[in-house]
């Protein structure tokens, strides 16, 4: 469901700010395009961390692995990544899918270690975005339609109380793969 | 300044950056030794971390240096040991701390992943003994390995307790085998810690959430264990893991924080 409660500037707000307490940078240094790794000298733990507060914040659940992962699971280990830990024309191919509004770089050859300077501070807001997408119409619990919230950022039913429930970051990384997947036959 | 036990020995602390490695550093280096703090991701906030920590050692009057090693390559930890007798000339403890792991569940793990593990976590801390060795010879030290409740108790999603208990298992052979250089080996089974990497657990394991404070433990009650298993108070002991975890592995049943209303 489209949902109108929680804007993208609010969850940009909230990522500049877990990067913030995380990062502990300037909030100037941070753009959209900023890259954790490259620009904001993040590491594997900063990203939980900076994830853990966006989970409690808006009461989601982000995806615990990377796109990449979750092709090499489905798909058969060598198909994104090749045993030299490279990327494949396939995985390319489908980066390209993924990032290509990044304005990122990614070639055959490239090593899997220099992937998750991908993830720059628009690649997680669109994450976050992505999750409060999922916004069932009807609340599961009662059946009623009648979302609120009361922080602009967590979502709760006002019928019954219940927290809105979201598709977690990963199954919706596994979504989006099965239909580019059904569309254009990749692997 | 008041000689100690620990004046003019040299430690080395695997991935001492942070977290649980970071404190034992400061341990070590308060009780009188200088201290070789290793990281192995260049350029990021581990690199950031330990040269903080150099300093700190070195505002205590201790020396202090960085140095950027992989334990997973051989080479790298030969660099490693090279530079600690470049810089220091000796080694009297090594300290293995340093772990790598993807939190998955062992049937997941992609071929890759568990060379990973296997590389970092077996065979990169054997690499640290057996480089270790000459030096250690030379002063009658000491081997401790950071081990965690996961190398006997199931986790979520943690497939570096399997790595644990091998570790465990190869301290108990090395403490014998090591017995005619004088050299002591034992193991440190630290509980529930609040270091940054708890907070890869409370993302995997929300149950975590619910453990009272008071069953968590301080890194420096870990650190304090591990000094004492560098000090000659300690020689009755071989081949052996203690474990620091404030009593949590005792306890069958556990009360469970309330939510707050």
């Amino acid at each position: 469901m489209r949902q109108n409660f929680i804007t993208e500037q609010k969850v940009f707000d909230e990522v500049k700010k877990a990067i913030v307490e995380t990062l502990r940078v300037d909030e100037n240094e941070i753009k959209p395009e900023s890259s954790l790794i490259k620009d904001l000298g993040a590491e594997s733990l900063d990203f939980l961390d900076i994830n853990y507060r966006l989970e409690q914040k808006f009461g989601i659940k982000m995806a615990r692995h990377f796109i990449l992962e979750h092709v090499e699971e489905i798909f058969g280990e060598g198909s994104a990544i090749d045993e030299n830990g490279q990327l494949t024309d396939k995985g390319v191919a489908l980066l390209q899918m993924r990032f290509g509004d990044e304005h990122a770089e990614f070639t055959r050859g490239m090593d899997m270690d220099m992937l998750p300077t991908l993830i720059t501070v628009h690649v997680l807001t669109k994450g976050v975005m992505d999750i409060l997408e999922s916004l069932p119409d009807t609340c599961p619990n009662c059946g009623n339609t009648a979302w609120k919230t009361e922080d602009g950022a967590k979502l709760t039913c006002g019928s019954c109380g219940e927290p809105a429930p979201f598709a977690n970051g990963d199954d919706l990384i596994k979504q989006w793969l099965a239909s580019v997947q059904e569309e254009k036959k990749i692997f | 300044m008041k000689q100690t036990l620990f004046n003019d020995k040299v430690a080395l602390v695997t991935g001492s950056s942070r977290g649980l490695g970071n404190a034992i550093a400061r341990k070590l280096a308060l009780a009188g030794s200088d201290i070789a703090i290793n990281y192995r991701k260049a350029g990021g906030s581990s690199q950031e971390q330990g040269e903080h920590l150099c300093e700190e050692i070195r505002g205590m009057g201790r020396r202090a240096i960085l140095i950027q090693a992989d334990i997973s390559k051989k080479e790298s930890v030969k660099k490693l040991f090279q530079e600690i007798v470049r810089e220091f000339g000796r080694l009297d403890f090594l300290i293995l701390n340093a772990a790598r792991a993807p939190f998955k569940p062992i049937e997941r793990l992609l071929e890759r992943e568990l060379r990973q593990l296997v590389e970092t976590n077996y065979l990169g801390n054997i690499f640290c003994i057996q480089e270790a060795l000459p030096l250690l010879e030379k002063t009658q030290g000491t081997v401790v390995f950071i081990s965690s409740l996961g190398s006997r108790f199931y986790n979520p999603a943690y497939p570096l307790g399997s790595m644990k208990a091998a570790m465990e298992s190869v301290i108990r052979d090395c403490a014998e085998g090591l017995i005619e250089r004088n050299i002591s080996v034992n193991a440190v089974c630290g509980g529930l810690v609040k270091t940054d990497s708890f907070k890869v657990l409370r993302q995997y394991w929300e149950e975590i959430q619910y453990i009272p404070d008071e069953l968590f433990v301080e890194p420096d009650e870990i650190a304090d264990v591990v000094l004492f298993l560098c000090d000659p108070a300690s020689r009755g002991i071989r081949g052996q893991t203690i474990v620091v975890d404030r009593g949590l592995s005792n306890r069958l049943y556990r009360s469970v924080k309330r939510h707050e209303a």
